[in-house]
């Protein structure tokens, strides 16, 4: 909200710098957000007046003026056209230097001299206006400087107003606050006027139907209006405020609500059936145009003020077509109400339709100060636009409120505050805020909350009072205390953080990707899981459409986002929640591990040039996830082959921690690469992070380390492509005595020597016994044992000679 | 050969194994002293013409003989290898690059997150965690914001047709957190939250808070003040310090906004704080007492104080990061750099 220094300072006196009044009020809790400088003196900027207007021969949306500038007429080119011969504007003489900045020289435009320029509102700095020049009285005489046109500079105050402050939406709210900070009081302008008229029940009728949408409706007349420009003084402060100026009915009521919060609505009385009006609800399918020409619909359940034909205005929100104030108009209505703020935020919200009164309305405004604004604006109507007022008010306010009533006590206020507040502050702070003090003992006192401080509703409330205008730079800064609150447990948190340190230990980068995303995204890598979509109703964008049901999407899609940008080797996790939607609509969250591996990324040293080959990247993140399961002291963990739609056939595996399925890891196929034009294999796992964390804090049993050496034996066997090394460890194991403790594949080779579709594996084996050192012979033994079932189950040929 | 003729020979070959000066001379040495045709075949044939009672002896020492010749052979000609070494232009790169797998990269929303729970961890705060699809109830009437309060406005939240949301800020885990236990109440609550923002260079639909909540007998705003001092002096420096600036937050009464001190200008004013020396970091107050009574807490007994910041604020602000989507969009460019 804007508030012009000197309007407020209509209502307080208070001895301060615009910096110093904006200090305070931001830490009183009025953030003032700007500063700003309205108008100066406007140096070589005179009243010009416009003697002659010709084309510009060179361009066709340009003007070439003749303008007296009271001591000689110059030429000056002009873009704007809202002008005629005799009109005048204020005009800046070579060598002016605008608010904006902008340095008057004699230049050619277009082959033509310009002399100077005929200037906008937002050339001088007066307003964001720049849809014409501005014009200005012609009865002022050319020559005239400027500035005294435009008056001294005004220095206007942006602030921010917090929700729960309506009250300060108003200069005379602003003025309570400044009053309250300089511990002075508030000077109410006067609303006294004559009622020459009829009474007002003569004249006009009001049916207030909908009383819980509308407390309170008052309702003025007042007749033989003659309409014209409001005075200049009330057009400059409505400038400053940022409204523009119309004519005076409109801008007094502009003007009230912007002095003391009250919005305000004049009809005019003749277009209103029967002088009639019916505050009611809408029915189905009613519809009605509001004052900016758009038919409204959908208002049922709205708040409307009608008359016996047709409904008036969207009640708080925007008046209707067709009883607005026109040119024609001689006799107005003036309305005065509280409407229900949630009615208005409903309205105002379904509507999309936000205007200054719904802004108010919807936060509340003063409803004991109703019947105070309509007094206020009549009595300017009858001073500023010949009106007539009716005799008396109509006010309808069936259910009036008694004082609301707190108890502050004054060990509270300290407690809560862990500051010192004298009582005699206390009390005097409540009462500079206009509070009434009903009763005051010993340790309490009783306010009485005016009605325009409906956020005032408990005791903290007081608290807040008394701590914002005492100041919180007084609340000492205690040194914190460290207390343990016993039985809280944050394993997880703990178990979370180990897991994220050790993947970065193993050299993955850590990626974080949105909780939603496309439809189109998702449908790139599976259709398969649709019926688990979370799909949300109003997304911000088809981009973020649905919630994410598998972090291996946004995987895929960051892979291929960084191989565009010529990344091409990354390895990456994200740890996240997924959501997941069961047959009954219900959704329920999951949170999720990703790994994603692309390039070479698993290859140290100088090896880069190699192709990657699909099993080796396997390998690579099946080693990744051995290592993580390890440190997660996860103690038995088993891959099985698996289908999946996104992944290769054969690259495909189930991830088993402790004997629970926990997730999935393989190759991603081939025909969703292509579409990030991923050429080289990729590597995905996606497991669920409880299997992850749940036994990292199990304490585990310490082996002792080993009394005897060991003997260690290698065999290579030449079998068959389609043996696995896991079909050789479990012959292994069989066979084995339990002298064998170690099993380690330590080369694959192949070779035409060989022969096709053959390999050779070779196995270091490692025997070693608690109760005795090994000979040579009983590790020949056990070897010989190995190597028969080998020969045997594989028809494994065993090379010898090593 | 007798043996004093052996331990001389020995002493020789030592001295001269000693002497020589190239690989050589050394070679030389060897054949001479132990090779096919030197001195060692001839002693160990006199070891037959011994007499039987000196034959072990003889055997000794013959044996010490091959033993420390050879020995001193070896070590002559590793010294002889290694100098040669040293004076030869050598071919060791050590400028090649290192060979072994660097480590990862923590997200900097991790880092800000863990750091936060580690200095909060340190004040004897535990985290809690809730679901990011949460009820109405928890997420705004338990936490005393109105039916019609903007925040509730449907362009501001995402609902789904279950009437559940997803959740605006993680303050309904600090209702969940009291609806379950009693007091004393000291937890930190890390998570993400989702507001229907157009995302650009300063909003994000997608956003982590972290959120703090101390409930005890006497608490005070000065106890509240005092642990985001600490928080700020730990998290951005020691030389930053807080204000408090009145604001408004419906769960919490006194609410306060509170600003650190410019990290990078130490408070003089700079670009990145506007040259107001100050930054908004936190929203901050005193739980109302309406947020107790709806979980059952009894305001007359115990007071407590909460607080809330936005992850992605802190880490743009600490890194100087210049646009939030950056720490969405996972360019490995960008995030390699947060070693």
């Amino acid at each position: 909200m804007k508030v012009p220094v000197s309007w407020l300072k209509e209502y307080v006196d208070f001895d301060a710098s615009p910096e110093e009044l904006a200090k305070k009020l931001t830490f009183s809790g009025t953030e003032v957000e700007s500063i700003q400088t309205i108008g100066g003196d406007f140096k070589g900027v005179v009243v010009g007046e416009v003697r002659s207007i010709e084309k510009h021969p060179g361009a066709d949306n340009l003007l070439v003026c003749k303008v007296n500038s009271g001591r000689e007429e110059v030429s000056v080119v002009c873009g704007a056209h809202n002008f005629n011969v005799g009109d005048k504007a204020p005009l800046a003489l070579v060598g002016a230097e605008l608010p904006n900045g902008m340095k008057i020289e004699e230049r050619k435009v277009r082959g033509v001299i310009s002399m100077g320029m005929l200037c906008a509102e937002d050339e001088l700095g007066l307003s964001d206006d720049h849809s014409g020049i501005m014009l200005v009285s012609r009865n002022i005489p050319a020559g005239t400087p400027f500035s005294e046109v435009a008056g001294p500079p005004e220095t206007v105050l942006s602030v921010e107003i917090t929700w729960n402050r309506p009250d300060c939406l108003s200069i005379i709210g602003m003025a309570r606050e400044v009053a309250a900070l300089f511990r002075t009081s508030i000077k109410l302008p006067s609303v006294d006027f004559m009622e020459r008229g009829e009474p007002v029940e003569m004249l006009a009728d009001v049916d207030l139907q909908d009383v819980e949408g509308c407390p309170r409706y008052t309702a003025r007349v007042l007749t033989d209006i003659k309409l014209k420009p409001s005075p200049s003084w009330m057009q400059k402060r409505l400038t400053l405020c940022g409204v523009r100026p119309i004519n005076n009915v409109v801008d007094i009521t502009n003007y009230v609500l912007l002095e003391c919060g009250q919005p305000l609505h004049a009809f005019d009385y003749e277009l209103l059936t029967d002088h009639k009006i019916i505050v009611r609800r809408g029915h189905t399918g009613e519809k009605m145009t509001t004052l900016d020409g758009i038919e409204r619909q959908g208002l049922e359940k709205s708040v409307l003020i009608t008359d016996p034909a047709r409904a008036v205005a969207l009640a708080g929100v925007m008046g209707g077509a067709g009883s607005e104030i026109n040119d024609n108009t001689r006799n107005v209505l003036l309305e005065s109400a509280f409407f229900h703020p949630p009615d208005i935020r409903r309205t105002s919200s379904k509507l999309g339709l936000s205007t200054e009164s719904s802004y108010r309305f919807e936060r509340g405004v003063d409803i004991g100060g109703v019947e105070w604004a309509s007094r206020r604006a009549t009595a300017l109507m009858v001073e500023h636009a010949d009106a007539v007022a009716a005799q008396g008010v109509i006010d309808v306010y069936p259910n009036k409120r008694p004082e609301k009533k707190i108890k502050c006590r004054f060990q509270s206020v300290k407690n809560l505050l862990g500051v010192d507040v004298a009582d005699e502050e206390i009390v005097n702070i409540i009462k500079s805020l206009e509070f009434s003090i009903t009763g005051c003992k010993k340790d309490h006192c009783v306010v009485g909350v005016p009605t325009f401080r409906p956020d005032i509703e408990i005791e903290a409330d007081l608290i807040e009072e008394v701590a914002r205008i005492h100041g919180l730079d007084k609340v000492p800064t205690i040194v914190p205390q460290a207390r343990v609150v016993v039985d809280a447990d944050d394993s997880v948190t703990r178990a979370t953080i180990a897991c994220r340190s050790n993947l970065i230990g193993l050299g993955l980068m850590e990626i974080m990707n949105y909780s939603f995303l496309s439809e189109q995204l998702l449908n790139a890598i599976s259709s398969a899981d649709i019926d688990s979509r979370v799909v949300l109703p109003n997304p911000v964008s088809s981009d973020y459409a649905v919630m994410r049901n598998s972090l291996i999407p946004q995987m895929v899609d960051t892979l291929g986002r960084n191989l565009a940008h010529q990344v091409d080797s990354v390895s990456l996790f994200e740890i996240g929640k997924v959501f997941l939607k069961d047959n009954n609509n219900k959704i329920s969250e999951e949170n999720h591990l990703c790994i994603g591996l692309m390039g070479k990324s698993g290859r140290a040293g100088l090896n880069k040039c190699k192709p990657v080959e699909r099993e080796e990247i396997f390998l690579w993140l099946k080693g990744v996830i051995e290592a993580l399961a390890v440190s997660q002291h996860v103690g038995n963990l088993v891959f099985k082959p698996l289908n999946c739609s996104r992944m290769d056939a054969d690259g495909a595996v189930s991830i088993e921690m402790n004997g629970h399925v926990c997730g999935v890891m393989g190759l991603v196929k081939q025909e969703i690469r292509k579409k990030w034009r991923m050429i080289e294999p990729v590597a995905v796992a996606e497991m669920n992070m409880v299997a992850l964390i749940q036994w990292i804090f199990t304490p585990f049993e310490l082996h002792s380390i080993p009394v005897y050496p060991s003997v260690s034996r290698d065999v290579a066997m030449v079998v068959d492509e389609n043996v696995r090394h896991d079909d050789i460890l479990k012959i292994i194991k069989k066979a084995a005595p339990q002298e064998l403790t170690g099993i380690e594949l330590f080369d694959i080779f192949r070779s035409e020597h060989i022969g096709a579709c053959k390999k050779s594996m070779a196995y270091s084996l490692v025997y070693r016994s608690l109760e005795r050192t090994l000979t040579d012979e009983d590790a020949n033994r056990y070897h010989e044992i190995i190597k028969e079932a080998l020969r045997k189950e594989l028809k494994a040929e065993i090379r010898e000679g090593k | 050969m007798t043996a004093e003729e052996i331990i001389k020979l020995k002493e020789n070959a030592l001295k001269e194994c000693q002497a020589a000066g190239t690989m050589n001379e050394l070679e030389a040495v060897r054949v001479r002293y132990i090779g096919r045709n030197g001195y060692l075949p001839q002693v160990m044939k006199g070891l037959k013409d011994v007499d039987p009672s000196e034959r072990s002896e003889y055997g000794r020492i013959a044996n010490e003989f091959k033993n420390q010749v050879s020995a001193a052979l070896d070590y002559k000609k590793t010294e002889l290898a290694e100098r040669g070494t040293a004076e030869a232009k050598s071919v060791f790169d050590y400028s090649l690059p290192g060979v072994w797998r660097s480590l990862g990269t923590k997200h900097p929303i991790s880092s800000i997150i863990e750091e936060t729970v580690r200095i909060f961890g340190k004040l004897g705060f535990t985290v809690a965690e809730g679901p990011d699809v949460e009820t109405a109830y928890h997420n705004f009437e338990a936490l005393n914001t109105p039916a019609h309060h903007p925040s509730l406005d449907q362009t501001d939240t995402f609902w789904f047709e279950t009437g559940e949301l997803l959740r605006t800020q993680t303050s309904p885990v600090q209702i969940r957190v009291m609806e379950s236990r009693k007091p004393p109440i000291r937890i930190i609550t890390p998570g993400r939250c989702y507001r229907r923002d157009t995302t650009d260079a300063t909003h994000s639909a997608n956003f982590h808070q972290i959120e703090g909540l101390y409930v005890e007998k006497n608490v005070s705003l000065a106890d509240l003040k005092g642990t985001l001092a600490y928080f700020a002096k730990e998290m951005m420096g020691t030389g930053v310090d807080i204000r408090f600036r009145p604001h408004f937050f419906p769960f919490t009464e006194p609410s306060v906004e509170c600003d650190f001190t410019c990290h990078v200008c130490g408070g003089k004013g700079c670009r990145v704080c506007k040259n107001s020396g100050w930054i908004e970091i936190a929203g901050a107050g005193m739980v109302d007492p309406r947020v107790f009574k709806k979980v059952g807490y009894d305001p007359e007994e115990i007071t407590g104080y909460a607080f809330g910041m936005g992850i992605e604020r802190i880490a743009m602000i600490k890194y100087s990061i210049n646009d939030i989507r950056l720490l969405y969009e996972n360019d490995a460019r960008f995030l390699s750099q947060f070693i």
